[in-house]
């Protein structure tokens, strides 16, 4: 400020006799003070609008946040009145203005505090949870079909779901167990296995399930011995039941049990959101948890007549077992061991099994 | 424009491509890698993280990035996004259960603006096995026909048996080199 009084002081005294050089050389140093001074100016303007930027992209950030996902609830709130075509459609829409939010927050991460993002990503997740149970409550049949299973499927229609069948009366000596709720999965293809069956002793022989893809699903109580080599093995949403299985040449899926007990030789096992499990396994590769808490393992320990022939046919190696080499994906510090597995100590392992 | 010039140029003179592998867990990215580049692949494990490999095929060097596909970390998939010229998506035919899982993790990664100007291979994987669903099939499944914003092909192959493994990449060297390396 002081620069510009003096540069309108000296110009105006000077006003009437100043000589050329003078005139030329005061200004000039002014002139450049002045100079300076603007630019001091400038850079405290830009510092300051820069702040007001990032407010402004973190003011915009939430609010348009908080408005799509209001829109994308009101929307998941109306599938319910809808007709189930409709109901799909809505879904669908759901889903992909989901992931549309998903990727907004993804795209802003870099001028959002921690705590934003965290607001925001739970926020995600609870949008995520109810879109996936309403999928669920709309639309329990998958999207996409396999001709050869249609009539697998239709007839799923009448078994009821094995949480409502839960609390129902068990009937563990029904003889004729396989009308009353048990699905034998042997819709064409290459898969077979059982589905929805509770308190029951379930068998399949080595011819029935050899290179094949076993699935079992919706079990509660359940023992389940498969005297084979499948190709795999998807063990889904199985409760307190026991299922041994012969070499599996290649994964085994586990996926939502808990309560159970696994015994098999595999290559791969992979183990998603389980809980209280015991695995007897042997396992050439490795074996994983995801999202699990409870489970532990032990040395595969079970056997049954043409066991040794199996193994040689599954092309496993016999002499290799890493049953206690587990990585848990949601613990990745290497030199604390996860919370989530253990090993079941000698003295409680199993040793008979029929 | 300039900038885009000069890119290109640089890169047609290192003839370099970076190859993102990504897909469901169990999908088999490992197996191919190790494959392609020759290793045993009896005893691969689930990738806890990432593999790198660097490695010449018809006067290309190609960095191969393969990411672990479990769950937890796909999230992490975005941080390999960057200067990325293909994308290698990895199917497991013969896992019926989870294409849907599939179909949504593809078309989200398409929405991705860094992944933009990649072309996309899928490898419809373990055809050798006996239940698995022809390359037409996980084409429908995936809906592949919908997608106008990048370029596309499926291929059907066996990371066991190595079956198709080269054509799908050659197919994708071919794209991208038609891409970055024709005349500006």
């Amino acid at each position: 400020m002081e620069a510009v009084v003096g540069a309108e002081t000296g110009s105006q005294n000077r006003n009437g006799e100043m000589d050329v050089s003078g005139a030329v050389k005061i200004p000039e140093r002014l002139l450049r003070r002045e100079q300076e001074r603007q630019e001091e100016v400038e850079r405290r303007r830009e510092a300051m609008e820069s702040q007001s930027v990032t407010e402004e992209k973190v003011d915009y950030f939430s609010s348009t946040f908080g408005a799509e996902r209001a829109a994308i609830e009101a929307l998941l709130s109306g599938v319910w009145d809808a007709d189930s075509s409709r109901a799909a459609q809505l879904l669908e829409e759901v889903s992909s203005r989901t992931q549309q939010l998903r990727k907004f927050l993804n795209d802003s991460m870099a001028f959002l505090t921690k705590y934003e993002c965290r607001q925001a990503q739970a926020a995600l997740q609870r949008l995520q949870s109810s879109l996936d149970e309403k999928r669920q409550q709309v639309l329990p049949k998958k999207k996409f079909n396999f001709k050869a299973r249609s009539a697998a499927a239709t007839r799923t229609k009448g078994v009821p779901l094995p949480e409502k069948a839960g609390p129902l009366e068990s009937k563990p000596d029904a003889k004729g167990g396989a009308d009353v709720g048990i699905q034998v999965v042997d819709g064409g293809g290459n898969s077979c296995g059982f589905s929805s069956a509770h308190a029951q002793v379930l068998t399949k022989d080595p011819e029935d399930i050899h290179q094949r893809d076993v699935l079992l699903t919706h079990l509660t109580g359940c023992t389940v011995k498969l005297l084979g080599t499948p190709a795999t093995l998807h063990i889904k949403d199985v409760r307190d039941s026991e299922v041994l299985c012969g070499p599996v040449s290649g994964s085994v899926f586990v996926d939502r049990c808990s309560g159970c007990t696994l015994a098999f030789p595999c290559q791969q096992l992979r183990t998603h959101n389980t809980t209280d499990t015991r695995v007897y396994l042997h396992v050439t590769s490795r074996a994983i948890v995801e999202d699990c808490s409870g489970v532990s393992f032990a040395p595969f320990s079970w056997s049954y007549e043409g066991m040794d022939a199996h193994f040689e046919a599954s092309g496993l190696d016999r002499g290799k077992n890493n049953w206690d080499k587990v990585d848990d994906f949601n613990w990745l510090a290497a030199d604390t061991p996860s919370p989530n597995w253990s090993i079941i100590p000698e003295a409680e392992r199993r040793t008979t099994w029929d | 424009m300039g900038l885009l010039t000069i890119l290109k140029k640089m890169k047609r003179k290192e003839r370099e491509m970076r190859l993102l592998m990504l897909g469901l867990d169990n999908a088999g990215k490992t197996t191919i890698m190790k494959k392609f580049n020759g290793e045993d692949v009896s005893t691969i494990s689930p990738t806890l993280g990432f593999n790198i490999k660097t490695l010449e095929h018809r006067g290309f060097k190609l960095n191969i990035w393969d990411v672990g596909g479990q769950k937890s970390l796909r999230s992490y998939w975005r941080n390999y996004f960057e200067s990325t010229d293909g994308l290698v998506w990895v199917v497991d035919s013969a896992d019926k259960l989870r294409l849907e899982d599939c179909r949504r993790e593809l078309s989200a990664l398409l929405l991705e603006e860094r992944l933009a100007g990649a072309t996309l291979l899928v490898f419809a994987n373990k055809q050798d096995l006996p239940g698995a669903l022809s390359k037409d099939a996980i084409r429908e499944a995936l809906a592949l026909d919908d997608i106008k914003t990048h370029h596309w092909c499926i291929i059907g192959c066996s990371a066991m048996t190595g079956e198709n493994l080269l054509t799908g990449v050659d197919w994708l060297l071919d794209d991208i080199a038609a891409q970055i390396f024709t005349a500006d």
